[in-house]
């Protein structure tokens, strides 16, 4: 279970974070959560779906790293092998957290950089530390607050595009089907995608109206990264052997 | 071919009428193009009566069908889910005397009959659970979907409890803003018929006439067009169904995260029987009893004792309770020249099977498929009308007793007449010969698309204990046991997976219901 605290820099003068990429640490994982503005660089290296929030049913955006839960086909023993790692996955072990706060008699709820103490990233040897000698932030914990801000933008980015597919219903659920070159078959449900067909239908007025608030562009990057399924399946069958 | 019949004229609002314009102007007209005019005249000053508070599983496809939004729907009429009923105590009213009435079918039921191979197990198996996953999820009050399931879909089949007094303005709404259904808010003052009787129109106080070519009776127990101007009689079936008379009550939550049922819980009583509906912010429940058995006093006792289970003495003794009167039959013809009846103006019985606003859409239904182009055209459709809903009514009255004939209960002057013979339909008893020695299966029903299906028999008559002499052979043992296996393994598994009713509502309002 995560243990998140509040980051501060008498608790955690000495806390450092280790920031090398490996199962161990917990890069384990076969998908992250993304959002559009990260698009371009994700689509590079991997494939863009959507997944459904099991808690709330709601639609997010996901880049994916392998085929299985705990399947991350990009981790070798050099650490993640490409050339961009996501902000959901760099941004561990930090989370934003909230705390109520009292300005002028007027009680306002602040966002706070949150740590999970029981990370295996969190320890006081190795990595990046956090506070500089006299309780100084480092540059690593500036930058660190800097992709939370992006990340928090990211999740607001999300509503409102997820919010616009579903409207013009351009969302459909996709069974991604794949085959390993010893002819094994792995179907993988639960994913969602661009209805192609339903977009190409859409009346001018709505097109225009995606082409100004740019999902048109998000929308294109998510078609054009699914071809990146190809290069995850020649990294399973390299993995295998086949 | 220009269709003669373009003018539809609805009257009454209320659930059925509003359910009958949405499926019709569903069905008969697009977004596009408005091919059939459809108009409801509503009375502002008369009240709805709020029949029903239950659904069958139709309700999902009637809802889609209009295009409403599942998740809206049951956040704006305080609707849960209903995945059947539960009858408690009317075998022998001891303890641990309740069985259910899912609405998913027995598993692989098109493909295997499973009740003569669970008839060797009876003593220590019941039929529901030992054939379907649904007892296992209402049990544990537990949802039939997670939040991630597009809207209307399911992993347990279900309909809904809803709140009567919310559902027909949320349809009007729909129906107004979205297909295009004309809203008359005025009282109807008289009827103006061609020479024929069939009705020219209607006169209404501050709208004048509104002519129409066909003429749609939903005002309820008015009977404004079936029996004030047609005067059709009322086929009274009391003689087999004899409770006249209801007390309802509005109950409270004890807190905020009580349970909600996952069915209708019908619990016999001495005189009748009491029907437990959880809502999202209320139950609703009442008593449904026979006058000439008891008298108020009794029931209102009866009510107030089964409450204070749950709510304890104090909030039992200081809810208060409406009468209603129900005069169960329903009319010798629901179409006559122009008009057909929908709703209560057709019909009434006790809602032991919830079945008031399921004949609402099969009757809307029905009229929106065979939508009749010309009088000649129409006078077909409504001699095949009249025969079928007259079968409809006819099987829903023989269903609803066979709940109460197969009771071993003789505690009280009501369940001996209940039981008796001579209060039992003469077909009711040819089946009750027949599954003596065949289980209730599909190729003994007389009739196609038959209102319960043989799947309902099998429930209320397996539930009940009913005995069934098996002499066939049979060969399918061992794929009936594995059936039996993978059933409880389903169950189990859905328990595991399926949040609470409450926290999937919950949810719902919060996040809605996705399309996919």
């Amino acid at each position: 279970m995560a243990n998140p605290v509040l980051v501060n820099n008498i608790d955690h003068k000495n806390v450092k974070i280790d920031t090398r990429r490996s199962a161990e640490l917990g890069d384990n994982v076969w998908f992250t959560l993304t959002f559009p503005d990260e698009f371009r660089a994700v689509q590079t290296h991997y494939p863009i779906f959507f997944q459904k929030d099991p808690n709330t049913g709601e639609f997010f955006p996901v880049a994916l790293f392998g085929f299985a839960q705990n399947e991350n086909l990009f981790l070798d023993e050099n650490g993640w092998d490409a050339g961009y790692v996501p902000l959901f996955v760099q941004r561990q072990p930090f989370t934003i957290g909230t705390q109520m706060q009292t300005i002028d008699g007027q009680s306002q709820e602040n966002r706070v950089l949150t740590m999970d103490m029981d990370h295996p990233r969190v320890n006081e040897e190795h990595g990046e530390p956090l506070f500089l000698e006299f309780g100084g932030n480092s540059d690593y914990l500036e930058r660190i607050a800097g992709m939370m801000e992006t990340l928090h933008l990211g999740n607001e980015q999300n509503k409102d595009f997820i919010a616009c597919l579903n409207e013009l219903e351009l969302l459909e659920a996709v069974n991604v089907d794949v085959q390993l070159n010893d002819g094994s078959k792995h179907q993988m449900v639960g994913f969602y995608t661009i209805n192609e067909e339903k977009l190409d239908q859409l009346p001018d007025d709505k097109l225009a109206g995606l082409v100004k608030s740019k999902y048109l562009f998000f929308i294109h990057m998510v078609l054009a990264s699914q071809t990146n399924i190809s290069h995850l399946l020649k990294r399973k069958n390299r993995q295998l052997g086949l | 071919m220009v269709s003669e019949i373009n003018k539809v004229v609805i009257v009454g609002g209320g659930t059925a009428g509003w359910i009958t314009a949405g499926i019709l102007a569903a069905k008969l007209n697009t977004p596009q193009q408005k091919l059939i005019d459809i108009s409801v005249i509503e009375s502002p000053d008369i009240p709805a009566i709020g029949v029903g508070e239950g659904t069958w599983p139709t309700m999902r496809d009637t809802l889609k069908s209009m295009g409403i939004n599942e998740g809206e729907f049951l956040s704006q009429c305080d609707a849960s889910f209903k995945q059947g009923s539960k009858f408690i105590g009317w075998l022998n009213g001891e303890a641990n005397d309740a069985y259910y009435h899912p609405f998913s079918l027995p598993t692989k039921f098109h493909e295997i009959n499973l009740a003569p191979y669970w008839y060797e197990h009876k003593s220590t198996h019941n039929f529901a659970s030992t054939v379907c996953h649904q007892p296992a999820i209402c049990e544990q009050n537990l949802a039939p979907k997670q939040i991630t399931a597009p809207q209307y879909a399911f992993a347990a089949n279900y309909g809904y409890h809803l709140d009567a007094g919310k559902f027909a303005p949320f349809i009007r709404n729909h129906c107004t803003e979205r297909l295009g259904v004309d809203h008359i808010s005025d009282e109807v003052t008289a009827i103006k018929s061609h020479p024929n009787r069939a009705i020219e129109s209607v006169v209404t106080k501050r709208h004048g006439t509104v002519k129409g070519d066909l003429f749609i009776d939903c005002s309820g127990l008015h009977g404004l067009l079936i029996d004030k101007h047609f005067e059709v009689p009322f086929n009274s079936v009391k003689q087999y169904l004899f409770n006249d008379s209801a007390l309802a009550m509005q109950v409270p939550y004890s807190d905020e995260d009580s349970p909600i049922l996952s069915t209708t819980n019908a619990t016999a009583q001495d005189c009748g029987w009491i029907w437990d509906i959880g809502l999202q912010s209320r139950r609703g429940v009442g008593h449904v009893f026979s006058s000439a058995h008891a008298d108020v006093s009794q029931v209102e006792r009866n009510l107030r004792q089964y409450l204070a289970q749950s709510v304890g003495t104090k909030v039992s003794e200081s809810l208060e309770f409406r009468q209603l009167s129900i005069n169960p039959g329903y009319r010798q013809q629901l179409w006559v020249e122009n008009c057909v009846a929908v709703g209560l103006s057709a019909g009434f019985v006790e809602p032991l099977e919830a079945s008031a606003i399921a004949l609402i859409e099969l009757s809307a239904k029905y009229i929106a498929s065979q939508f009749p182009q010309n009088p000649s055209h129409m006078a077909i459709i409504a001699r095949r009308f009249n025969k079928k809903f007259e079968q409809r009514w006819h099987q829903v009255v023989e269903f609803l007793k066979l709940h109460y004939v197969l009771s071993n209960r003789r505690d009280s002057d009501y369940w001996q007449d209940a039981c008796s013979a001579e209060t039992q339909p003469e077909s009711l008893k040819e089946k009750l010969q027949l599954w003596q020695h065949q289980a209730p299966y599909h190729f003994d029903s007389e009739h196609t698309e038959e209102l319960f299906p043989a799947a309902s028999n099998q429930f209320i008559y397996y539930g009940m204990m009913a005995e069934t002499n098996f002499a066939m052979p049979t060969k399918q043992t061992q794929y009936a046991h594995q059936l039996f296996d993978d059933n409880q393994q389903l169950s189990q598994k859905l328990v595991a997976a399926m949040p609470s009713n409450r926290e999937l509502l919950n949810k719902i309002r919060q996040h809605g219901l996705a399309k996919i």
